[in-house]
């Protein structure tokens, strides 16, 4: 974020690439993957023997690939991708590769700053994380997910921590998961761990953890909550604090909880909490009733709420206002209605502070607030094609490929990254031209 | 000597229940329920019996009230047709051997019942529904008979491969133990396998924005790889704009609602819609 000042806010057009133009020079063109900032253009091309490189607004590597995935472009413009090529995966970052080779490579994960990358590995028939090329010498039977702390220094993913014989449903009740932090196993183990995360200090991991078949508290740093409940979801470190406030589920129903005690109303359901930029708010979803799903703020919900989806709340910068989408269907059991994609039936929209936009898409991306707080927009898609809609109304372009718009810093323009007539464009437009 | 060996080993030990003299069945071991029940106490089970019944109790009673034992539930029960209509197959008599006898006792059942209910819930049950389309009285029998997995699952005495499977869900979030690296890499090598005979084939991981998320069954990565291949053709074909998540889940079965662990099942259906949601597609197709 505190690199969007210094990009180029005032020439209104770049024409980048032509797309169309590349699909006749190459063989096949895949997915197309934009840089933070509009200026780069990428993707993988087959080349004339079958083999695999990238592209970037037109610069070929000349290196082949068996397999190429994970292309993504760091905050700070650095190209990085995993490549696969004589049974060994590989991590690049600008053509230069890792030192240390892998079995498997995935989950790439990147810090706030773009500056540090970790992927989950597979090594030596053992599993772990490398961290900037640094693969953890401790290595386990298996590893899912991966969590970067916020600094970028530290890692952590879930491990199995010994073999398992096939059918042995008794050594699997003893617990054999746990968290590996920088390589180093939590003492203590669990039937299950889910939902890793990093304090916003980066000195301290959260989970989820399963006791036995029934009983579910929050660990951290290996030590759970006194609390046992029927259920939990994610934890979240509250900014600027050690606090966790996790959702979990009572005999009266789903709640949210900080370290351990729960402070909000039951629901039906409760996920996705999310903290305001100040650390004073909270906002999740919730169910209020079986089929209905909205946003509750501080434990109050929207009056309004919906059938299908609500997705996770997200603030303004101020931390005043909350905006998420939402999909309602007329009657989501009817089949007639759940396959008939009409207007105002079975369709996405907005809502901001509980109230929904007049119009609805066929899909919507999340909300994006402006850095002032009072405007909201989204991409769009509608009919086939991409737009921008900003605060309910839809812009006047549609676009054949687009990625989300970013506000200039000081709200007055938008950052449009987005495919017309085959070709990628990088526009500067003030809002009131969207 | 050898026709009499073979003769006595054609004749299958059989155990007759204590609580039920009719309920007659060969010995057939299983760890999963022989050995966990050695785990159980009295205490335990009157909970977990109470814990599942819980406000419940009217609505179970007001079922064994009702029933008029017509047999309609019988004549829709594969299990009561397929071994020559023995009454202790039928439905109503499934339930009359678990979960009446559980209220009746009011919870007071030792660990041989509880292996018995298992095994009349789990292996002689397939939870398919017909026999409450049948009742008369649209008695929902299958609901009373999962009430009794949820506790034979809380109690954790569930025959071995089933909870194998549903323990396997716990963890990968897959029936098959599937870790997350060889979920992608076999999508990456079926694409291999195609994509030399169609230009640009694609197992598409992660495309944001498509109209369709596959969702296979656990067994089509694992031991039947060429279900994503001839799907990717299918797709292909039809010119779908078509996609499958790098993350879980991916597997759309659920072992966990056989056994009827709740969490699970959630955390299932929350992945799948997570992931709906994070690659923002439109349908969801699922193999089945």
């Amino acid at each position: 974020m505190n690199q969007i000042a210094e990009w180029d806010w005032d020439t209104k057009e770049k024409y980048i690439a032509d797309i169309n133009e590349w699909r006749k020079k190459f063989p096949v063109v895949r997915g197309l993957v934009a840089s933070d900032d509009g200026e780069k253009i990428a993707t993988v091309i087959q080349t004339e023997d079958n083999r695999f490189t990238t592209c970037v607004n037109g610069d070929v590597w000349e290196e082949t690939f068996e397999r190429l995935w994970s292309l993504k472009f760091t905050p700070d413009n650095k190209f990085i991708c995993l490549t696969y090529k004589d049974y060994e995966w590989a991590l690049a970052v600008d053509k230069e590769f890792w030192e240390d080779r892998f079995d498997s490579a995935w989950n790439l994960t990147l810090s706030p700053d773009g500056k540090n990358i970790a992927i989950n590995v597979k090594k030596e028939e053992s599993y772990g994380v490398s961290l900037n090329g640094n693969t953890w010498e401790n290595r386990f039977v298996d590893a899912r997910d991966i969590a970067l702390s916020p600094d970028g220094t530290r890692t952590a993913t879930l491990i199995q921590t010994k073999r398992l014989k096939e059918g042995d449903i008794f050594g699997f009740q003893e617990g054999i998961w746990t968290v590996a932090v920088d390589g180093t196993p939590w003492d203590k183990t669990f039937v299950n761990v889910w939902g890793v995360t990093f304090s916003p200090d980066s000195k301290h991991v959260a989970v989820e953890v399963r006791f036995n078949l029934y009983d579910y508290t929050i660990a951290i740093d290996g030590k759970t909550w006194e609390k046992v409940y029927n259920c939990v979801w994610e934890p979240l470190f509250k900014p600027d604090s050690n606090d966790i406030i996790a959702p979990v589920k009572t005999s009266d129903g789903w709640t949210l909880a900080i370290n351990g005690q729960p402070v909000w109303d039951t629901y039906v359901q409760l996920w996705n909490q999310r903290f305001s930029p100040d650390g004073r708010r909270i906002a999740a979803i919730v169910a209020p009733e079986y089929g209905r799903w909205t946003i509750a703020v501080d434990n109050i919900p929207w009056n309004n709420s919906w059938s299908d989806a609500v997705l996770p709340p997200i603030f303004s910068p101020d931390s005043k206002r909350v905006a998420a989408v939402v999909k309602e269907s007329r009657n989501p059991f009817h089949m007639e209605s759940a396959l008939h994609n009409v207007e105002g039936n079975n369709r996405y929209s907005i809502a901001v502070d509980g109230t929904p936009w007049p119009g609805d898409f066929e899909m919507v991306w999340d909300p994006i607030f402006s850095p002032g707080s009072d405007k909201v927009l989204a991409k769009v898609e509608k009919n086939g094609k991409y737009f921008i809609a900003i605060d309910g109304r839809i812009g006047k372009h549609g676009y054949e490929a687009l990625w989300n718009p970013v506000f200039s810093p000081d709200g007055e323009k938008l950052l449009i990254r987005c495919v017309e007539g085959g070709r990628y464009y990088r526009r500067v437009v003030p809002i009131h031209e969207i | 000597m050898a026709v009499k060996n073979a003769v006595k080993s054609a004749v299958k030990e059989k155990v007759i229940s204590k609580d039920f003299k009719e309920y007659i069945r060969d010995v057939n071991p299983d760890v999963g329920l022989d050995e966990t029940i050695k785990r159980l106490t009295p205490e335990k089970i009157e909970k977990t019996i109470k814990a599942v019944i819980g406000g419940r109790s009217s609505r179970i009673k007001a079922v064994m009230n009702t029933c008029i034992h017509c047999g309609l539930c019988a004549e829709a029960c594969q299990w009561y047709l397929s071994n020559d209509k023995d009454p202790t197959y039928a439905p109503v008599a499934k339930m009359r051997m678990t979960i009446w006898e559980m209220i009746k006792r009011n919870g007071k059942v030792d660990a041989e019942f509880i292996k018995q209910c298992a095994r009349i819930v789990f292996t002689e049950c397939n939870i398919c529904h017909r026999c409450s389309m049948y009742c008369p009285y649209g008695l929902d029998i299958t609901f009373i008979i999962g009430m009794v997995r949820r506790i034979c699952f809380l109690l954790g005495v569930i025959p071995q491969r089933q909870l194998d499977q549903a323990q396997a869900h716990i963890v990968t979030l897959n029936q098959v133990w599937l870790s997350q690296n060889d979920w992608l890499d076999v999508l990456q090598w079926q694409e291999e396998e195609v994509g030399a005979d169609f230009k640009d084939l694609r197992v598409p991981i992660d495309r944001d924005g498509a109209e369709v998320m596959w969702l296979p069954l656990g067994a089509e990565p694992k031991t039947g790889t060429y279900h994503i291949e001839r799907t990717a053709k299918i797709m292909y074909a039809a010119g779908v704009n078509w996609t499958l998540p790098s993350k879980d889940v991916w597997d759309s079965s659920s072992m966990s609602m056989f056994v009827r662990d709740f969490v699970t099942m959630q955390r299932i259906v929350r992945g799948l819609y997570d992931n709906a949601a994070r690659l923002r597609i439109k349908k969801m197709v699922l193999t089945e």
